[in-house]
């Protein structure tokens, strides 16, 4: 067994987690290198190697696996850096990409601009041809309209193409006609065919969902070929993972042909590394949130199924194929503090690495949360990052005074309070909106604290929401990338079928050839994948919703029941999930039942590394003291002489009481009085609650 | 007093109000089941203190920015001391603080120590409110019991308990059950609403409470006040005018108004607009009050918090017996719809003293109601078919009017509906949906494109409901500061036989026969400033993106385009342009 490792491309820092032959792991991080985020990827492997003591030839001969996370298409779509994209849709309906359904996300700003369309409109190219919601041709395929276009495209020298006819989902061969035309034509374009990437009802979703697939296409082929070559220049013959927005992670082959199952990745393996993390405590149901320099993620996870949904959006586009769901709001370490007519506020806005907040002395002028923890105490000015870095705390104090607490008129050190109080909402009222929108009360789950920042923000967030239990995980710093390395090789397929579920209206022996369609498939990409027989599984689910309803909702189900045609049971399993979901099910009289897309979940097992647990020591932490600091009580609101623990020195079963503080070289962990913190056997800090009521 | 306050404190109940109002909104969108609310999100949440003024507020869409707070008010006053722990408050009568018959608000008072204190209330559109037509949008309508049960207010729950015979009574008067599911929703929605209160009683006294709340209203007031110091005093007249009241052809209805701003507080006075009409384009009070507040918010900083703060230096005078303000019982299902001309009074307004913030004029809405059975299904089907109604809005400094947004009332929150779901869901096929070519007023900064809708019809016994505007050439997006106006609304049933019908702006039209083709073009906004002065190179582009003809570019813009290969003739456009 070789070394595996986990590496989280970010916007600031490169990630690793490398699993090390003998079991043991270590955390790196290096700064991101944004032109080629491959630089700083190897970069991070040949500093790894060398606390190995290794060449990198000899070290990347000796690893296993590499799981990779890449933010390279979403940063495409960010920036506007994408591929010169052309496109072929149905006559009539060139502008269903641009117009976005005619929303305007800022109601009363006159200002406020649409986003540029993906694919310009003298690119989007009208195609004669009609095929009806049930699949059948109503208007022949206009072949010279496909010619004239292509003609267009080439002249244009666009890189990729994207085809999305109406009801492609019901009947592909109006689109699989034209993808034959364009790839025999133009062999070395992107091609992005809706029906491929997602034969789903909704034409504006699987049309701006292919286009973004073909817009990120090239770069991301680009990417991983380029990684791919680097890493075997450099001695690594292992396998090779990328992750994916669904939690799971697939081949290089395979996401190279599905770019924009990447598109929402960042924070993806989250929930897992939140699953793992909670092992020791025996529990799968949990809120996990990981707060960074600049953003502040939320994700919920029930019965060990983490929420996934299909309405994403990336830079104002939908993107329908399956992802986490994932809350990202503008709060973290950087979040800079303003006034608005005598009212605080944080953020969105923030200060970046650079010049960064006020207190990293990089000429920052404005304060950001980081500054006002600095000034409560909460950080060590000069214990940051192990020291890496010394904390200006005057600079922070100047800054506060100057934006916060003279225009406020109060003094600097209720102004930082303010700011780190007026941050702990934020977080909570994310957490608010991805627990109760589904219907949980969040106060019934642990919260996950992940993230350089979270651990400062942790017991306060939690008291704030009435939560009792807080897990700070030992990987915080590096979350995503430990939860890469536990992820298995995921594929969605999904096919549209609309019709009121019963024996009379539901057609039986479609529904199984639609089934069998994506088993197919699915065994084609795990075949590729190396994946054998006795590792794979497959969820089968239903979407269906009252007759009227708009939104459907997701029920899993089984291959038997749907060859079988289990319509009973499948409609009391929605009733059931509807109920739970929003309150209330509709049996019997009022409405049918409709259908409207099956779907598949091909799951490849991965070999994942064993857990192991510490040896259980004593209560006694006095080992990892290391002095004491005036740090602010949030309770008591004021400052009190706390004491400061070593955290890496922590071991399983020490126990604190609050006030305290925990250090580590990666995280800050702040436990106010009324909480308790304790180890668990896998280095995880649990915070508990004292003084917040446990639920009946 | 508020001196004493700590202004993170207030900062903080501020966050928390917001959190609470926004929970309120997530509990509704997943519970309720008709798609005017959980798709079209037609509704507000809102927590008022226990005189019934705004503390803060969640408006799925602009129109309900000032729909609560007259009907807590007058609820307040109605029931005095009779106000119990435990009672639910339905109402919705426009004549006494309602804004629009379909729109039902749930009050729910919520104590401390026994006294009242705040209240939690949300409103949401019906799918149905009785009267003589389902849905409510009734052209044919002369008063109001022609339109809708009136609710005047009533209790649904008193002390806890539900008054059964008044729920029976209640819904024994509406359509659809759906109805009834979705009041229990929004029911469920002011219980988060109250205990969202009470969790923030627990960690503010009633002092600390009533300080940070004064806090917050000064300072939403302190905000709105600087904005209107920074308008020129004086009195700037608007008008506009609504056109057809359903009744007497060729009508218009005049909007006058005068602004008058005179230090930090200003005036909207609408003396002298029309009378109100014999049919249903008649504004109750509430809905006057809506529209004029979501104007004013978009020529404001739009992130002031949403408070009775606000209104503060508002003074509106609006006389009763006018369209804008009608006498009982006039029927006023139109009411919202007239938004669209009272924005343009206000913009027209405001245009001197403040022209980099108003808009040329925005598409007015011209909505098309299609109900029939699908003999696809043998079911019966209805469509407010929101995806023909989104015109352009209006170009304003530094930005081009937004596409195929639709009405202001909305301001882009009313989605189109999706090309494939709406063929399942109706027996429509669409031929055409796509960007009105030429449809944008030329400008500076040009209007928002409008966009062109054809479909064939399939249904059985179809009759179709007109109620909109913009149809008369008056009624185009107007232009402003040499930006032209936009394309027109237009509407047409091309009948099997070959016979093409134009239905009025309010109009039923009955018997409407399978394989008719539905035609409707929704009219571009107004450009703003000389369309001479757009840089050529965004002239030439949008013709090369076809939204744009040949034409238009050397009319409208002083452009020169070669209407064979689409090159940019730079030297001709120069001497074009040069000569006016």
């Amino acid at each position: 067994m070789g070394y595996r490792i986990g590496i989280d491309v970010g916007g600031t820092f490169t990630d690793y987690l490398m699993l090390s032959p003998d079991g043991g792991t270590r955390v790196h991080k290096v700064l991101s290198s944004p032109a080629d985020s491959s630089e700083a990827v190897l970069q991070g492997l040949a500093e790894l190697a060398a606390t190995e003591r290794l060449s990198l030839l000899k070290f990347l001969g000796a690893v296993d696996i590499i799981v990779h996370g890449t933010t390279v298409t979403t940063n495409a779509v960010l920036t506007g850096h994408i591929a010169r994209t052309g496109m072929l849709t149905t006559k009539g309906f060139r502008d269903a990409l641009e117009m976005r359904r005619g929303v305007r996300e800022a109601f009363y700003d006159n200002k406020f601009k649409a986003p540029s369309p993906l694919v310009p409109r003298r690119l989007r190219l009208p195609v004669g041809g009609r095929i009806d919601y049930q699949g059948r041709e109503v208007e022949p395929l206009a072949l010279q309209d496909i010619e004239l276009a292509i003609a267009q495209l080439q002249t244009a020298k666009v890189e990729a193409v994207a085809i999305s006819f109406m009801h492609a989902y019901a009947n592909p061969a109006h689109e699989e006609v034209a993808a034959e035309l364009v790839a025999r034509r133009m062999p070395d374009a992107y091609l992005s065919v809706s029906n491929r990437v997602l034969p789903q009802v909704r034409f504006y979703e699987r049309t701006s969902t292919t286009v973004l697939n073909a817009v990120v296409g090239p770069i991301l082929r680009r990417y991983v070929e380029n990684l791919r070559r680097r890493l075997s220049q450099s001695g690594f013959d292992g396998v090779l993972r990328i992750m994916q927005s669904n939690g799971g992670v697939t081949s290089p082959e395979a996401v190279a042909a599905l770019a924009a199952s990447t598109l929402l990745s960042g924070p993806a393996a989250a929930p897992t590394a939140g699953l793992a993390a909670l092992q020791p405590h025996n529990e799968d149901s949990f809120i996990t949130v990981d707060m960074g320099g600049t953003s502040f993620d939320a994700a919920m996870v029930v019965g060990g199924a983490p929420s996934i949904t299909t309405a994403g959006f990336v830079n104002r586009f939908a993107l329908a194929l399956p992802s986490m769901e994932i809350i990202t709001v503008g709060a973290g370490g950087g979040s800079i503090a303003w006034i608005d007519d005598g009212l605080l506020r944080m953020g969105p806005q923030s200060a970046g690495a650079d010049p960064g907040p006020a207190c990293y002395g990089r000429g920052g002028k404005v304060p950001t949360c980081s500054d006002a923890s600095l000034v409560l105490g909460y950080l060590s000015p000069s214990f940051f990052a192990g020291g890496r870095i010394t904390l200006d705390v005057p600079a922070a104090l100047q800054a506060i005074k100057d934006c916060v607490s003279e225009p406020l008129g109060l003094d600097p050190v209720r102004a930082a309070f303010g700011m780190y109080q007026v941050m702990n909402v934020n977080m909570a009222s994310a957490i608010r909106e991805i627990s109760v929108q589904k219907g949980w009360d969040p106060r019934r789950f642990p919260l996950i604290c992940a993230g350089g920042a979270g651990g400062v923000h942790a017991a306060m967030i939690a008291r704030e929401l009435g939560i009792r239990r807080i897990l700070v995980p030992r990987e915080a710093a590096i979350f995503c990338a430990s939860g890469m390395l536990r992820t298995d090789l995921k594929h969605d397929f999904v096919r549209s079928y609309t019709s009121v579920l019963s024996e009379t209206t539901t057609d039986l022996k479609y529904v199984g050839s639609l089934v069998e369609a994506m088993t197919d498939e699915a065994n084609d990409v795990l075949n590729s994948e190396g994946i054998d027989r006795v590792h794979r599984r497959f969820v089968h689910t239903v979407d269906l919703r009252y007759l009227g309803q708009y939104h459907e909702v997701s029920v899993e189900t089984s291959a038997a029941q749907l060859h079988a045609g289990a319509w009973h049971e499948i409609r009391e399993a929605f009733h059931n999930r509807h109920d739970q979901l929003y309150g209330y099910a509709l049996r019997g009289e009022r409405s049918e039942v409709e259908m409207v897309s099956v779907r598949l979940t091909a799951l490849g097992a991965t070999d994942k590394p064993p857990l192991t647990h510490e040896p259980r020591c004593q209560a006694d932490a006095a080992h990892a003291y290391k002095g004491r600091r005036k740090v602010f009580q949030p309770t008591a609101r004021d400052f009190a002489e706390t004491p400061v623990y070593d955290g890496d020195l922590l071991r399983n079963g020490n126990q604190l009481e609050g006030p305290a503080i925990v250090e580590k070289v990666t995280t800050t962990i702040l436990i106010p009085a009324g909480f308790t913190l304790a180890v668990d056997s896998f280095g995880g800090c649990v915070l508990e609650d004292r003084l917040t009521e446990v639920l009946a | 007093m508020t001196s004493q306050v700590d202004p993170i404190d207030a900062s903080i109940l501020h966050r928390r109000l917001k959190s609470i109002t926004e929970e309120m909104g997530l509990t509704l969108l997943r519970t309720t089941r008709s798609p005017i609310l959980n798709e079209a999100r037609d509704f507000v949440t809102g927590l008022y203190d226990a005189q019934g003024q705004m503390l803060e507020q969640t408006e799925y869409i602009p129109v309900l920015a000032f729909a609560l707070q007259p009907a807590c008010e007058h609820i307040v006053n109605y029931f005095g001391d009779d106000i119990h722990d435990g009672d639910v408050i339905l109402h919705n009568d426009v004549f006494s603080g309602g804004n629009q018959n379909n729109d039902v608000a749930v009050f729910r008072p919520v104590f401390r120590d026994g006294r009242l204190a705040a209240w939690a209330a949300c409103k949401g559109h019906q799918a149905d409110i009785g009267g003589a037509q389902a849905g409510g949008y009734n052209p044919e309508a002369r008063e109001v019991w022609q339109e809708a049960l009136r609710i005047t207010p009533i209790k649904v729950y008193e002390r806890g308990q539900i008054r059964r015979d008044v729920w029976r009574l209640i819904f024994a008067n509406i359509r659809y059950s759906i109805v009834e599911d979705d009041i229990k929703a929004q029911i469920g929605a002011t219980r988060v609403g109250e205990r969202g209160l009470l969790e923030v009683f627990r960690q503010f006294d009633d002092t600390a409470f009533g300080a940070c709340i004064d806090y917050l209203f000064d300072a939403s007031e302190r905000m709105v006040r600087r904005e209107i110091a920074a308008i020129a005093d004086g009195t700037y007249l608007g008008e506009s005018f609504a056109f057809y009241d359903g009744v007497n052809d060729g009508s218009r209805m005049k909007i006058n108004l005068a602004v008058t701003v005179s230090g930090d507080e200003v005036t909207f006075d609408f003396t002298g607009s029309s009378p109100q009409t014999p049919g249903f384009v008649n504004a109750p009070y509430s809905a006057t009050a809506s529209a004029l507040l979501l104007t004013f918010l978009m020529l404001i900083n739009p992130d002031v918090p949403h408070n009775a703060g606000i209104l503060r230096p508002i003074r509106i005078i609006n006389p009763e017996g006018s369209f804008l303000n009608a006498r009982f019982p006039a029927a006023t299902t139109f009411g919202n719809s007239i938004t669209g001309p009272i924005s343009d009074a206000i913009f027209r307004a405001f245009a001197q003293a403040l022209p980099k913030m108003v808009t040329a004029g925005w598409n007015r809405m011209m909505g098309f109601t299609v109900t029939g059975f699908d003999s696809r299904h043998a079911r019966p089907y209805v469509d407010i078919l929101f995806l023909a109604l989104k015109g352009g809005s209006g170009a304003t400094f530094g930005a081009d009017g937004y596409n195929h947004i639709g009405l202001i009332n909305c301001a882009g929150g009313i989605l189109a509906q999706d090309y494939e779901m709406f063929e399942i869901h109706d027996p429509h096929r669409l031929v055409r949906h796509e960007y009105a070519v030429d449809s944008a007023g030329a400008g500076r900064w040009r209007g928002g494109l409008g966009v062109e809708t054809e479909f064939v019809m399939d249904g059985e016994n179809v009759t179709g409901i007109a109620f909109g505007d913009g149809i008369e050439e008056e009624a185009r997006a107007f232009g402003l500061f040499g930006g032209k106006a936009g394309s027109i609304n237009a509407l047409a049933i091309d009948f099997p036989n070959g016979a093409t019908r134009r239905p009025k702006a309010k109009e039923i039209i009955r018997g409407i026969p399978r394989g008719a083709t539905f035609r409707q073009s929704a009219g571009g906004g107004g450009g703003y400033g000389e369309p001479y002065e757009r840089p050529e190179s965004l002239v030439h582009a949008e013709v090369l993106d076809g939204v744009l003809g040949v034409r238009a570019a050397r009319e409208d813009y002083g452009v020169v385009i070669d209407p064979i290969t689409l090159a940019l003739d730079i030297s001709a456009t120069q001497q074009l342009r040069s000569r006016s």
